[in-house]
């Protein structure tokens, strides 16, 4: 019984280390900026959170904060010169970023194990450390959501043109989206660096930034719990769907393009969305 | 030895150029990023495979199978990934997402093919014949590869700029809507653009797996991060610019990989592409009107 639970814990922590990456990518998108970085920022905090735990003994806490840390640096300095950036470019900029960050990784071989990977982690954060660090990242997320800065990434996502008559400084608050995008994304990376016993550059490659965007794509990139609900629908797919291992790319892939084609707002923002206009057709109707 | 890794250089440049040109014309008359082109590449480069191993063709039928089956794929690229949502007048973020999830679906099936093994063409399918020019080591394939691509980029260009379906083209990569007031069909322009590209990155899918002999379905991906360089570099939607800034691209990876380090090799190019962002977002020949597509004023 303990085993069984104890199984279900692993994949329970899994759920939300992948949401907290989520959530880092829901931030941009949501304020409209094409930023792909988490992927490259998340690998930058992993693998401060990794020297740190292994060559200086600091406790996963601390870990944590300075990879933390690490990504607010990282997005901060990336916003710099691609907050002015437009959509595409954005995102172009962002998959050079993650290149980079890939390449120095395998290129500093002292540092960080280049191809061979850095090994020997110690396991330093378990599932309570794991909810607590995604309690923080939700609760920062609906704070911003809830504020003036949600309601301003709101208009600049929707309307550049109505947010810049409204006097929404655009490239301020894209600056602001990457910053908090990078602060989370460091998170992400140091809880995967404190629970995976290996860190090798690929783990932050193409792959992870794929996986990212569908989880937001497929769970909804305005409703809060969009990014949750996909992170949790594409983890425990591959657990559920046991026979479909082999072909899992080729069901991600499918399940993106229908996704994009059918239901291009995603689970929780469709589902919302029929909500409220029902909510809207039955007070309508009430009404005499 | 730098006049040898320069024409290495070159010779690299003009694959990536052929590999651009293609990503490039669908930007250009679409305004998206099709990210399924390094997956249709690879597709090129499993067919050209399997028609010479596999259906025993000589190389060069192989190569035409392989460039009309490449275009065939980019047309059922374009109907399952992007038609629905030009119908839907989709935001450009939805178009990226669905052609990542072919480019998923492609590769996927390329791995079960394959059974994620590295494929090589059997020994003498291409004659290994080395020239010395004055001094310089330069082989058959090498020339040619270069013969080739400068004979598919020229007949590219002709077709866009001397032919009537190429006016076309250029008249919906201006506006689809007055193009449509004027007679012309968008969907059946979108249908060719995607044909052209996907048989242009089929055509260099083989000219790769031949030229390393080696053919795996991974080999898409660092080819569609290069060909982001190639576009950004040379001006979005630029045919001409494509080609300069492929050569440029080839020849800075050679002379690093030479004389650096090949990791850092591409830290230096996607460095050269960010910088490119920052000082002449247009593109090293672009306008200011490209500018202004690029950066917020």
């Amino acid at each position: 019984m303990s085993g069984m639970l104890a199984g279900y814990a692993g994949l329970l922590a899994l759920v939300l280390v992948n949401a907290v990456l989520a959530y880092s990518q829901y931030l941009v998108l949501r304020a409209g900026v094409f930023s792909l970085a988490t992927a490259g920022i998340a690998s930058l905090g992993a693998y401060a959170a990794a020297i740190l735990a292994v060559r200086w003994q600091v406790p996963g806490a601390l870990a944590l904060i300075a990879a933390g840390g690490v990504g607010l640096i990282a997005g901060v300095v990336l916003s710099l010169p691609l907050a002015r950036l437009r959509g595409v470019f954005q995102a172009i900029a962002t998959l050079a970023f993650v290149q980079i960050v890939l390449s120095l990784a395998l290129y500093a071989e002292p540092l960080t194990g280049g191809a061979m990977g850095f090994n020997a982690i110690p396991r330093l954060v378990d599932l309570p450390g794991v909810a607590a660090t995604f309690a923080i990242v939700l609760f920062v997320v609906i704070a911003v959501s809830r504020s003036r800065i949600g309601r301003a990434f709101d208009t600049i996502r929707q309307d550049e043109t109505v947010a810049v008559s409204l006097g929404i400084a655009v490239v301020e608050w894209h600056r602001l989206a990457f910053a908090l995008s990078g602060l989370i994304a460091g998170l992400g990376g140091g809880l995967m660096a404190c629970r995976n016993y290996s860190l090798v550059p690929e783990d932050f490659g193409f792959p992870l930034l794929m996986a990212v965007l569908t989880q937001v794509v497929l769970g909804g990139r305005i409703a809060v719990a969009g990014p949750l609900v996909g992170a949790a629908v594409l983890t425990l797919l591959p657990e559920v769907a046991r026979p479909l291992a082999d072909y899992r790319m080729a069901v991600n892939g499918a399940l993106l393009v229908l996704v994009a084609v059918c239901w291009p707002h995603g689970i929780v923002d469709t589902v919302a969305f029929h909500l409220r206009d029902r909510a809207l057709r039955v007070r309508e109707a009430v009404r005499p | 030895m730098v006049l040898q890794q320069t024409i290495n250089g070159l010779i690299t440049g003009s694959t990536y150029a052929l590999f651009a040109l293609g990503f490039t014309l669908v930007f250009g008359v679409l305004r998206i990023l099709n990210l399924a082109h390094g997956a249709v590449f690879m597709a090129g480069a499993f067919v050209g495979l399997y028609a010479v191993t596999w259906a025993g063709l000589p190389l060069p039928l192989a190569f035409g199978v392989a460039v009309l089956v490449g275009g065939l794929i980019g047309v059922v690229v374009d109907w399952v990934a992007f038609r629905p949502l030009r119908r839907q007048n989709a935001a450009e973020f939805i178009a990226i997402v669905s052609s990542l999830g072919v480019a998923q679906m492609l590769m996927s099936v390329a791995q079960g093919v394959s059974n994620t093994l590295i494929l090589r063409y059997p020994f003498g399918t291409f004659p290994v014949v080395f020239f010395e020019v004055f001094g310089l080591r330069i082989s058959l394939l090498q020339i040619t590869i270069v013969a080739l691509v400068a004979l598919l980029v020229t007949s590219l260009l002709a077709f866009l700029y001397a032919t009537p379906f190429g006016r076309q083209i250029r008249a919906v990569a201006v506006s689809a809507r007055t193009a449509s007031l004027l007679g012309v069909r968008p969907d059946v322009v979108y249908a060719q653009t995607f044909f052209l590209s996907g048989a242009l990155a089929a055509a260099t899918g083989v000219i790769i797996g031949i030229a390393f002999n080696s053919v795996h379905f991974l080999m898409g991906e660092p080819f569609l991060l290069k060909a982001f360089v190639v576009v950004v570099l040379g001006g979005l939607g630029s045919v001409s610019g494509a080609v300069v800034a492929a050569l440029l691209l080839g020849l800075v990876q050679s002379l690093t990989v030479a004389y650096l380090s090949s990791a850092l090799s591409d830290a230096i190019i996607y460095s050269l592409l960010f910088a490119a962002l920052l000082v002449r977002p247009g593109g090293l020949f672009g306008t200011s009107s490209a500018e202004m597509r690029v950066v917020r004023q």
